[in-house]
Parts: structure tokens; C-alpha cells; sequence
């Protein structure tokens, strides 16, 4: 097989470059193992939070140039914004609703009902300049009775610490009881699908309506429309409805992949889903060819490659007890040998194995034995240099990384 | 501070949670005593919830400890009948690698018929027959009748009973001072943790069963008892790589016995002198982790390949003797003070030493100690009366959904015949709550409604959520949800959401790589990145 481009990891970063590359005319593949840190998102994507040293940020244009010297964001030079812009420009070509710019963050909901800093929120969401935004307002909660996954207690009371005053209500639709025959079935996505029915959304939304007198918001759990976003814009249009985010799975989070995905093949791309890149073959400081799982020794090859596998929990890096490998092509890692110093031993303190990834030169290109491959780039959450978390930039690092990468090829 | 004014309102406190003073409670309240139960924390979460939970057939301390093995083996067959909710009885083999040596086989074996434990002699090739994860190149192999005991359980149990014959009982409420008139222990006085209000309660005998932390208890009274902290470190595995108990043919070392235990399997353990200054927050070491994944995988090469759950420590309760650096030439013997003899100090006694597997007997001298200072003329029948959830119909009946039932079955090996109190009339209390290890929302209301929950990692020690594979990757916003929906206090839920976080991370940073540093990476990502807790 035989393409321009194959790009290994199918989640934002490599579909942000796979989409760019082919409005360029390239023919690209990708290779998806399935997972994506989409699936887990709360729908809003984070360009620069914090500072390492603590700083908050409140624009990241006009901040980023205090981020550490190994920062990826470093090696975009004066292009931050304006790759910032392309990403925003993508994700609407494709057709996904996102508000928010690079000059000023917003705050959104997170699934506790406190607020959180962000860049860029999808549009079944609102984003707000304050904390408070349901300050002196009367909201009612809905959810789902048995859906454990949407706390409506926690998020009342964060509500209500925030000056708004919260009544919780549950609703009970027949036609979940389905789903409750067996108990962990009961997850957002699951719900979604049967909401989608039409008969089955009309039914909720006369409920909705009928809980909705007397309240300011009505708060629901974002569990709409898994395939496209119709039934979001639909329950928006009608009663003062706001979604808050679920814990995981991530409806939108999920829809927004699909539709990334869609576009992508739409320009003509090539995506393996359920595949894995097992080996590389490397030549002179080239790779030359690539295999995977379900295509066994038919390898792929390719004029460039692009890595963007991401950390660990998606295995593009590997820990072991005193080591941390890159499995595809065994490159470089940056990642200090002492395990003490991996760790926090406070859970949500920086954690510093979040930093650690793949050596890259000032084109991205990965190095293996200290010398950089010719041919292969890296990008995205596999990229060595920044605390995704801690600096709030995890979203922003894989398409901004993506567009340059694929921009300098 | 509050005084209670009815001098005579208990005939006995103890203090301590742990398997030793519920198993006092219980047995003190079933003869008749008007019990008053303290614990700083909650039941069983020092040594007791701290060890293998391996149901000692003795057989370790055959050779070394005469009288702890006879204990053991005597207790081990008791607790088969008053405990079984409690119990695996998996049994165990003492395997002789090439490396041992082989002629302590017939010492040990021995040393086990003296006690009363029945060692056999097997042919290594049938060991491998009964376990096929043990070392293939064992030179010999002795089995016996050791299995695996629950300790959350175990001590529950105790306090469920102890509180069904008339005991008053006390978590998160830590005694600060001895009460004493003329050299006389009148009474305890008591913070409660969450409201620091100060009470006193009396009782003409106080009986100490705080463990390693007796020690300071009796100073309280004037009295010395002088403690040895022995800590000891296990792993836990993800999966239950062997049914049958594997230890090591061989005097007592490092890291040689592997116990199954539901749904994973434990190494363990270390032992090193820490300073009471540490007891209340160990730590495992890296070298800690090495030293017991190298000895083992000599136990089960497979267990190289499996991934580790958790590292934890605890800490012995022994009693010091001199020029024993590890502690572990310490008997595990009972040892009970009774400081009116012993320091002149009437109304106060100690009881400490021991193990989980005599705990029974323990509570047992003591309470005998307790009849004789009160004059109460009854004998004990906790060696006979079964505990609750090891009673009739302590097992789930054959249900008509599989699905539906598939939690309710968890439900019922976890607390036996009263799994049937749980509530699962409707969807929402079967819903799941934690999918690991199959607990349900009324399981949860059950727990939070009558077993002293207070937090998430009380809940976790009543029902094991959060104790599985995905070390309360999600079900902890879930359990937390509930929590703060019972207690109507969120802000408290979202605190102990952070703490009980907290608690999983200690014990799996030590072991953070491979599948546990992915996982953690999620949970981290979960939690802090998109929930923003801090």
C-alpha cells in the first residue's frame, strides 16, 4: 500500500492533520487503535490555561511567549495565532460549532457544576466571562433517573455556592427501562441512541416543558444527539435549556471525532479504524515502510509519517518500571530515569510523567538515537515538553502541533 | 464538654475498631455488659485491614512459634464455621524451591502434626496439578488447611452483632484522655472528630485494643507497654493469579506468601523497625516493590507479567523483645495486660500481640478478664454462635434473571443472609454504581443506611467500591454522588471525593507504570483535567 502521508493515531491530532493534508491534495492514511481523548472530553478544548510556574492565563496570544523553552508551542515561533485561527476554521469546516477565541478565555461547566478556563467550547454548551453565571437565577436539574454518571447534587450545589437557587428532578422515560434490565448500560452514550429516536425525544421534550415553569434554566445532561447535532439545536431553540457536561463518555465529544472523521474521508482519506502500527522499518535515517496488526506483512508506505499516538493511556508512550518507550519506532524519550521523580505524591499535583514524551527537533521531526529521522514527525499529546493538565493546553498542542506539522512536511 | 451523668451507663469501653475490639464488643455485649465501642477512625483500618487476609493455618509459625501455631490452627477452624462469609477455604501449599533447603521440609512438617495442623506431603507434581501458577521448578511441596479471611468483613460482622446485643459504638471519635480517680481508670474522654466536641463516658473497666497504638493508650493511663512497630508491605494484583495459597517451605522471610483473595491476589510481606512517629502514614519504597516482585515471582513467574493493583503497608502490633532488629523473631502470641496486677492501675486493660486469625480469642480472654473484674459469671460462645452473615440463608437464592441478579450475587458473598435487607425493588437502586466489583446503588444506600459509613473510603472497606481493577476510575463520582445525596451535604462529598482520590493514588504511585500509570493517567485526566477538582 502506498499513500503520501500516513499518520498514526486516529484521534484530534491526527485527524486535525489528516484533514489538512488532504485539503491539500495529499492522500493520507490513518491509523486508529479506536481510542481518543475526545471520548472523554467535556466538549470545550483548552489552548493555554496556566503557566508552568503557576501564572494564570487569561490570553493565551498574548501569554504564550511565557511558556517554558521546550514547550512545543516554542517551536511554532510567531505562528501561535494564526495556526490557533486555522484550527478554529477547521473544526468549522467540518462542521463542528465552537465559540471562543485565542485572545481571551471563557469559562464553561464542568460535569461538578464548577467552572473551568477554556478556549474553545462546542456549541451544545454556553461559555460565560464569569463564574457566576446563574447568579440570582432559579434553575431546575433534570436528569435521568439512574443515570449515575450526571451528579446533580454536586452540580447543585456548586450552582448554589454560586448564588443561584436549584431544585433536582428526575425523569423516567419507559423507554430506557430497556437499558436498566442491565445495570451498565446505563451510561450517556447508551441513553443518547435511544433519545435520538424522534418519538422517543418529542416524549422528553413535553416532559422537559412540563418541568420547566416557573425556572430561569433548565438544566439538562448533555446526552443529545451522538450523530449530528440536530436534536442539541432543536431543545435549545424551545425553553431556556442549558446541557451540562456528563462524565464520561462524551456525547459531543464523541460526535465531534465522528464528524472530524467524516470529513476527513469525505476529502478522500483513508481511515483504519481497529488497526494498530506494530513495526516501522528504518532506512539512512528514513522510514521506509510501516505494519500493522490486521494487515500483517503487507506493510504501508509512505512519503512522510506523522506520530500522534498520544501519552500513555493510549499507549503511544509505554512505562516501564525504570524506562519509557515509544513502541512504534523505538525513538527517543524525554523522561527523567529516577522514578521518584515521576510522581506527586498529592494526586492532583503537576505529575510530572505528564511532561515526558518523544524527542522532536524544530520541525517536529522525531529523533531516534539522538539524530532526527528524515521523515517522521511527531505531534499532539506524544510530543515531550508541557503538562497538558496542569497548563491547561492538551486540545491546543494536538491541532496546533498537527497544522504545522502538516503545513511543513 | 459533655458529662454523662449516669456514672454506670457502660460496664466496659473498648477502645479500638479494629478485628481485636469489635471481637471484644461482640463477645463482652453477648454476656450481658453494656459495651461502649470507640474508634478514631473506622473499623478495621489499621492492621487489621492491613495484612495478607490470609486465614493462617498456622503452619508458618510451626517451626518458630509452638503456641501461636496451636492458636492458629484451633481459630482457623472456628472461623470456618462462625464466619463463613468471611472465608475462602482455598488451602495452601508450602513449596520447596531448588534454591531452599529441602531437608527443613520434614522440621516443618514436624513441627505442623505437633501443633494439630495437617501438613501433608505431596509430590510436586501434584502441587502443580492443584495450583498450575506455582513455580514449575519446585523440588517439594507440603499442603495445609490454609485459606483467605476478609478482614473488612470480618470485623463488620463483629460490630453488627456487638450493636444487635445492646453496644453503643463510636466511629471518627478518638480518645484523648483516661479519666482516672484515686490511681483508678474511671472513664474515657472522647472527641468527636468531625464536631470536636469533648464527652466523657464511664465505665468501671477500660480495655485497650488500639494495636500499635496501645502504646500511646497506655501512657494515657500512666502505664508503659512497650510496643515494637513492625512495618510490613504488600502488593496487590489485578487478577487472581493463583486459588490455592503459596508460601514458602522455609523460616519466615521476606515477600513468601501469596494469597488470593476475590477478584486479585497478594504478595507480601516486609518487615522493617519504623518509628511510631511513621504509623499512622507509611509508605511503601521502591526497593520495597523490587524486593517483593523479585521474590514473588518465585512464588509465580506470572506474576511478572501481572499487572499491580496497589502497594500498602501496615503495621504489626507486636510486643518488644530486645535484639530483634526485624521484629519477625517476635511471637505472635496473645498477650493480655491487666494493669491492676501488672502497674497497680485498676479499671484498665491490654489486650495486644496476636494476629487476625486469633482475634476470636483474643476478645475472648479479655472478656473472660472483664467477667472476672465484674463479677459476671457467663461463658463465652463466640466459638459456636455464628456471626451475622454467616447464618441461614446466607446464601443468594436462585434468581429468574441471571442479568438482573448477577449484582445481587456479589451482594449476597459480601454480607451473607443480610444482603437480603438491601433494597431492589426498582431500576434505579440496581443500578450499578461500581462495575469492577458489581455494586449496586441500594448496596450502597445499605451501607451508607446501617454500617457507619462516613466517607468514601468507609464505604469502599463496607462494599469494595473502588477496590477493583480501575481503582475508582469512575465509580468514585458515582459513591461520592450518593454519599452527599445521604449525608445532604455535598461540599463534605466533594472533600472526601479529593481524599478518597487521594488514598487510591498512595497506594498505586509506588507501583505506577505499565497498565496502573495509563490508567492513572485517565483518572487523572478525568478528575483534575475535565472535573477540575483540586
Amino acid at each position: 500500500m502506498k499513500f503520501d502521508t500516513v499518520i498514526i493515531g486516529g484521534g484530534l491530532s491526527g485527524l486535525t492533520c489528516g484533514v489538512r493534508l488532504q485539503k491539500q491534495g495529499k492522500r493520507c492514511v490513518i491509523v486508529s487503535a479506536g481510542q481518543s481523548a475526545l471520548h472523554f472530553s467535556s466538549g470545550s478544548f483548552d489552548l493555554l490555561n496556566r503557566l508552568a510556574d503557576g501564572t494564570e492565563v487569561v490570553s493565551p496570544v498574548e501569554q504564550v511567549s511565557g511558556v517554558d523553552k521546550a514547550h512545543p508551542y516554542v517551536k511554532l515561533g510567531d505562528k501561535f495565532a494564526f495556526y490557533a485561527a486555522e484550527a478554529q476554521k477547521l473544526m468549522a469546516d467540518c462542521g463542528v460549532q465552537l465559540q471562543g477565541s485565542a485572545d481571551k478565555n471563557h469559562y464553561h461547566f464542568t460535569p461538578m457544576g464548577t467552572m473551568k478556563p477554556s478556549w474553545l467550547t462546542i456549541s451544545d454548551f454556553d461559555c460565560y466571562d464569569n463564574v457566576a453565571p446563574f447568579k440570582g437565577k432559579k434553575v431546575i436539574l433534570l436528569n435521568i433517573s439512574g443515570f449515575l454518571d450526571f451528579n446533580t447534587k454536586f452540580i447543585a450545589d456548586a450552582l448554589e455556592t454560586a448564588g443561584a437557587s436549584c431544585m433536582i428532578k428526575s425523569i423516567n422515560l419507559p423507554e430506557l427501562n430497556k437499558l436498566r434490565v442491565s445495570p451498565t448500560e446505563m451510561r450517556s452514550t447508551n441513553i443518547a441512541k435511544v433519545i435520538d429516536k424522534e418519538e422517543v425525544f418529542n416524549k422528553l421534550v413535553s416532559v422537559i416543558i412540563g418541568f420547566s415553569d416557573g425556572f430561569d434554566v433548565v438544566a439538562l445532561p448533555a446526552v443529545f444527539g451522538l450523530a449530528s447535532d440536530r436534536l442539541v439545536k432543536a431543545l435549545k431553540g424551545m425553553v431556556n435549556i442549558k446541557l451540562m457536561p456528563t462524565m464520561p463518555p462524551s456525547v459531543p465529544g464523541i460526535r465531534v471525532q465522528q464528524q472530524l472523521r467524516r470529513e476527513f474521508e469525505r476529502l478522500g482519506g483513508c481511515y483504519m479504524l481497529g488497526d494498530t502500527v506494530e513495526k516501522a522499518e528504518i532506512e539512512n535515517g528514513k522510514v521506509k515502510k510501516v505494519y500493522t496488526t490486521n494487515h500483517g506483512n503487507i506493510g504501508i508506505t509512505a512519503d512522510a509519517y506523522v506520530l500522534t499516538t498520544g501519552s500513555f493511556f493510549s499507549n503511544g508512550l509505554v512505562a516501564h518500571s525504570h524506562d519509557i518507550i515509544e513502541p512504534v519506532f523505538g525513538a527517543d524519550v524525554d523522561f527523567s530515569e529516577d522514578r521518584a521523580d515521576w510522581f506527586d505524591a498529592n494526586f492532583f499535583g503537576k505529575q510530572n510523567y505528564l511532561t515526558f514524551g518523544v524527542a522532536t527537533d524544530e520541525k517536529f521531526r522525531v529523533k531516534k538515537n539522538g539524530k532526527s529521522l528524515e521523515n517522521l514527525y511527531a505531534a499532539g499529546s506524544v510530543l515531550s515538553g508541557f503538562n497538558p493538565i496542569y497548563e491547561g493546553c492538551g486540545a491546543g498542542v494536538a491541532m496546533l502541533t498537527s497544522l504545522f506539522v502538516a503545513d511543513n512536511l | 464538654m459533655k458529662e454523662q451523668h449516669h456514672q454506670s451507663e457502660f460496664d466496659v469501653i473498648i477502645i479500638g475498631g479494629g478485628a481485636t475490639g469489635a471481637g471484644t464488643a461482640r463477645d463482652c455485649a453477648m454476656r450481658g455488659m453494656r459495651v461502649l465501642l470507640v474508634e478514631r477512625h473506622d473499623f478495621a483500618a489499621g492492621a487489621t485491614g492491613r495484612n495478607h487476609g490470609l486465614l493462617h493455618s498456622g503452619a508458618r509459625y510451626a517451626v518458630t512459634d509452638h503456641e501461636s501455631a496451636a492458636e492458629c490452627i484451633k481459630e482457623n477452624m472456628i472461623l470456618r464455621r462462625i464466619a463463613r462469609h468471611c472465608v475462602e477455604e482455598n488451602d495452601g501449599l508450602f513449596i520447596t524451591l531448588p534454591e531452599d533447603d529441602l531437608s527443613y521440609q520434614s522440621t516443618f512438617v514436624d513441627a505442623c502434626l505437633k501443633a494439630g495442623i495437617n501438613a501433608e506431603v505431596i509430590d510436586p507434581a501434584l502441587a502443580k496439578r492443584m495450583e498450575p501458577s506455582v513455580n514449575p521448578s519446585i523440588i517439594g511441596a507440603v499442603k495445609v488447611p490454609d485459606g483467605s479471611v476478609d478482614p473488612f468483613r470480618l470485623t463488620l460482622a463483629n460490630v453488627i452483632d456487638a450493636k444487635a446485643h445492646g453496644a453503643k459504638v463510636l466511629v471518627y471519635h478518638q480518645v484523648v484522655a483516661l479519666i482516672k480517680e484515686q490511681g483508678r481508670v474511671i472513664g474515657v474522654t472522647v472527641v468527636d472528630q468531625k464536631t470536636k466536641e469533648k464527652t466523657n463516658y464511664y465505665a468501671p473497666l477500660t480495655i485497650s485494643a488500639g494495636g500499635i497504638w496501645g502504646h500511646g493508650i497506655a501512657e494515657m493511663a500512666g502505664v508503659k507497654v512497650d510496643m515494637y512497630p513492625a512495618k510490613g508491605s504488600l502488593l496487590i494484583f489485578g487478577h487472581r493469579v493463583n486459588n490455592v495459597v503459596l508460601n514458602r517451605c522455609r523460616k519466615p522471610a521476606n515477600a513468601d506468601i501469596l494469597v488470593p483473595g476475590d477478584t486479585i491476589c497478594l504478595i507480601g510481606t516486609t518487615s522493617s523497625h519504623v518509628g511510631f512517629d511513621e504509623v499512622d502514614d507509611l509508605r511503601v519504597t521502591p526497593d520495597e516493590v523490587d524486593l517483593l516482585l523479585r521474590e514473588g515471582e518465585k512464588l509465580a513467574p506470572s506474576l511478572a507479567t501481572t499487572r499491580i493493583l496497589r502497594a500498602y503497608a501496615g503495621v504489626r502490633p507486636l510486643v518488644a523483645a530486645d535484639n530483634d532488629p526485624t521484629g519477625r523473631n517476635i511471637s505472635r502470641g496473645i498477650v493480655l495486660l491487666d494493669h491492676e496486677e501488672r502497674d497497680g492501675v485498676p479499671g484498665f486493660a491490654t489486650i495486644t500481640g496476636g494476629k487476625l486469625m486469633t482475634y476470636r480469642l483474643m476478645a475472648e480472654w479479655a472478656a473472660d478478664l472483664a467477667c472476672r473484674k465484674l463479677g459476671i459469671d457467663k461463658s463465652c460462645t463466640t466459638m459456636t454462635d455464628p456471626l451475622p452473615g454467616s447464618r441461614e440463608g446466607n446464601e443468594a437464592p436462585t434468581g429468574k434473571s441471571f442479568v438482573m441478579e448477577g449484582g445481587r450475587k456479589s451482594a449476597y458473598v459480601r454480607h451473607g443472609e443480610l444482603a437480603s435487607r438491601i433494597a431492589a425493588e426498582n431500576e434505579y437502586d440496581n443500578s450499578l454504581v461500581c462495575e469492577c466489583e458489581d455494586v449496586s446503588v441500594g448496596e450502597v444506600k445499605y451501607a451508607l443506611e446501617n454500617l457507619d459509613v462516613n466517607n468514601m473510603v468507609d464505604l469502599r472497606r463496607r462494599t469494595r467500591v473502588g477496590m477493583g481493577t480501575c481503582q475508582g476510575e469512575l465509580c468514585a463520582c458515582r459513591a461520592a454522588g450518593l454519599l452527599g445525596e445521604a449525608h445532604n451535604c455535598t461540599k463534605k462529598a466533594e472533600a472526601d471525593l479529593t481524599s478518597f482520590l487521594n488514598e487510591r493514588w498512595k497506594g498505586v504511585y509506588p507501583v505506577a507504570w505499565g497498565s496502573a500509570l495509563r490508567e492513572n493517567e485517565y483518572t487523572k485526566w478525568v478528575y483534575d483535567g475535565v472535573c477540575g477538582l483540586k
